[in-house]
């Protein structure tokens, strides 16, 4: 789960203070506001990329408040995705787990798990440069799940993507999201996208966070 | 408005302005290869004869034709001077410069204009009429006074005998006369002729030549390791963290860069005024001096790189590497700095060549002193005030080879990342 307890932030003349947002375990929901509104502040707040100046932030039970990023057991897909260029897709679907010292044959059997969840076996043994947009989607998204977060921060995962992809990509997404039970936050700026998410919905807005009424949580 | 103008319009033909940035580029890279290609080129790479004293009193002469005697059967070197079309030898006519030989007993030289003054060079070459041995040093007599100094390189080749052939430093010499050794040949040869080697080989036999090669690659190398491991974690620092008092330091990064080259040597110098004397002995004048002249210049070019090298990878890469288990120190291992391989191998091959090149602060913190504290660029600048421009070249072109091989070496390297 995710719950935001009255923090507050500051980005040089940016402020926003007293948010408030709680997703239930297992939940995907859904943070939509227009661009500059502080969704993907809040996102990095979440990751703890961002240090907040007040309040609490618990994520699966946990007050990860203090807690380096590393230690918040979160999967982070930036906007851009920033895929390490230096490594091939097998690299970056194995960097955490590396990072956790596991043994090569849990590593790669976790690497061809995911590789198959995502149907990018095929593109293991590239380098990001000669993936496109969608493959290189899958990868971020990949790299993200490799630790088994208990929560996923996805950054408008669907901006820059052709119509077709779109839907695929969502249907991707709530793929992932049955399979693996991991508590999704993603974020957009356009509510055509949102509605065709399933999930909770949440609008930032005016330094607030208000949920949509219309879309019920399960 | 006018309807003609709007649908009749047309836009200006591209054509002047691509010529013209071919041409303001195309000048420069010309004029770059031209300048390496006249160092080249230049020199000559063949070997100098021998030569005796002038025969032409230089600003003697200024009306008509000039006669020369000179002995049948010897060989004279001419250069023709800005005044003259040539020299008459009997029948024969010789109008480009090198050596020929006398058939007559007079030389006459041709002025393209009489009342203006020849500076034409007639010189006999250096014959040689007497060899011994004693102790394996040879000691060779020849026929005019040859000009020939201490520890200048000669190339000896002498027939019916072996171990007389090869190039050999010169021990000692008299107005006419020269020794260098002779290890394994007893008896001189039926016939022994002597020649300069070219520029070149000169400057690579030299022992002072050598040593300053040694002690340029050594320096640079040590300056290159020590700029890198100060401008990695500075250009990171300087790139990521925001901070009081950054544009301060920001400004005395680049005061290398901006202060004339000598004021830096200069300011080494007092500063070390102020050190304790066990470590300005060690320093000052000594072979660390040089590193340390290097290292303050070259090591500002390299924390520029770094920090842009660092500037343009995007702080969203630590970030993941964050979220995915990293602490700072393996984010920056792990995922910047093989990012970063590029710019560190820009950063290192700019810090070699500044270093190669440095002069200035060399000259006044560290000295010029042969065997010691010469560099390469000390090395030219000896060179020249020797008066010996080819020298000068000489040691120009081992630089120029020097930062080529280097250069040609991180691209490589730069390349293998490419294809990787």
């Amino acid at each position: 789960m995710i719950a935001l307890e009255n923090i507050a932030l500051r980005q040089g003349s940016f402020e926003l203070s007293d948010l408030s947002l709680e997703l239930a375990a297992g939940e995907y929901g859904v943070l939509m506001g227009r661009s500059g509104c502080g969704k993907t502040t809040v996102l990095e707040a979440v990751c703890g990329l961002r240090n907040i100046s007040g309040g609490r932030i618990i994520l699966g039970g946990r007050d990860v408040t203090q807690l380096p990023p590393a230690e918040r057991g979160v999967g982070y897909v930036p906007q851009d995705r920033a895929l390490f260029p230096t490594m091939l897709v097998r690299e970056q679907l194995a960097f955490a787990l590396v990072l956790r010292a596991l043994g090569q044959a849990e590593i790669g059997g976790r690497v061809d798990e995911l590789a198959e969840l995502l149907g990018i076996t095929e593109l293991l043994d590239r380098t990001p440069d000669k993936l496109s947009g969608g493959e290189a989607q899958r990868v971020a998204l990949g790299r993200a799940l490799a630790h088994r977060p208990s929560v996923l921060c996805l950054d408008e995962p669907l901006a820059a993507l052709d119509e077709e992809l779109h839907g695929e990509m969502c249907r991707l997404l709530e793929r992932v999201h049955r399979e693996t039970g991991v508590t999704i936050l993603h974020i957009t700026h356009s509510p055509s996208e949102a509605r065709r998410l399933a999930g909770c919905h949440f609008r930032l807005a005016d330094g607030k966070v208000t949920r949509d009424e219309n879309r019920s949580c399960a | 408005m006018s309807g003609s103008k709007l649908s009749g319009f047309r836009v200006a033909s591209d054509k002047p302005f691509l010529i013209g940035l071919g041409v303001l580029g195309g000048s420069y890279l010309l004029i770059i290869g031209a300048m390496v290609l006249a160092d080249v080129v230049f020199l000559n790479y063949s070997d100098r004869p021998v030569l005796g004293p002038e025969m032409v009193r230089q600003g003697r002469y200024t009306g008509g034709e000039v006669v020369v005697p000179v002995k049948p059967g010897r060989s004279y070197y001419f250069r023709k001077g800005k005044n003259d079309a040539g020299l008459r030898l009997g029948q024969q006519r010789i109008a480009s410069d090198g050596l020929f030989l006398a058939a007559g007993d007079r030389a006459v030289l041709l002025p393209h204009a009489s009342g203006r003054p020849i500076t034409a060079s007639l010189r006999p070459e250096a014959r040689v009429m007497q060899i011994a041995v004693t102790n394996h040093v040879a000691t060779v007599t020849t026929g005019v006074a040859h000009g020939l100094l201490w520890g200048e390189f000669i190339r000896v080749r002498g027939t019916g005998e072996p171990g007389w052939d090869g190039v050999r430093e010169i021990t000692d010499t008299a107005t006419n006369q020269i020794s260098f050794a002779v290890t394994g040949a007893a008896k001189p040869p039926a016939k022994l002729s002597l020649s300069k080697p070219n520029p070149l080989v000169q400057a690579l036999r030299s022992r002072d030549i050598r040593f300053s090669i040694k002690l340029s690659l050594i320096s640079c190398t040590l300056t290159t390791l020590l700029s890198l491991w100060v401008a990695v974690p500075i250009g990171y620092m300087m790139s990521r963290f925001e901070f009081r008092g950054k544009p301060v330091i920001d400004t005395l990064l680049d005061i290398p860069i901006v202060l004339p080259p000598l004021v830096v040597g200069l300011s080494l110098l007092i500063l070390f005024r102020y050190m304790p004397e066990w470590l300005s002995d060690a320093v000052v004048y000594k072979w660390p001096a040089v590193v340390l002249a290097q290292f303050m210049v070259a090591c500002a070019f390299a924390v520029r790189t770094m920090r842009v090298t660092f500037d343009q990878i995007p702080q969203r890469f630590e970030q993941v590497a964050l979220t995915l288990g990293c602490n700072r120190r393996r984010a920056f291992w792990r995922v910047i700095m093989p990012q970063a391989r590029g710019g560190l191998l820009a950063a290192g091959t700019l810090a070699w060549a500044r270093a190669l090149g440095e002069f200035g602060p060399i000259l006044v913190f560290a000295g010029a002193t042969r065997q010691k504290t010469e560099v390469l660029p000390t090395s030219a600048f000896l060179e020249l005030q020797a008066g010996r421009t080819e020298g000068m070249l000489a040691v120009s072109l081992i630089m120029i080879a020097a930062a080529v091989v280097v250069f040609i070496i991180a691209r490589t390297l730069g390349m293998k990342r490419i294809f990787a």
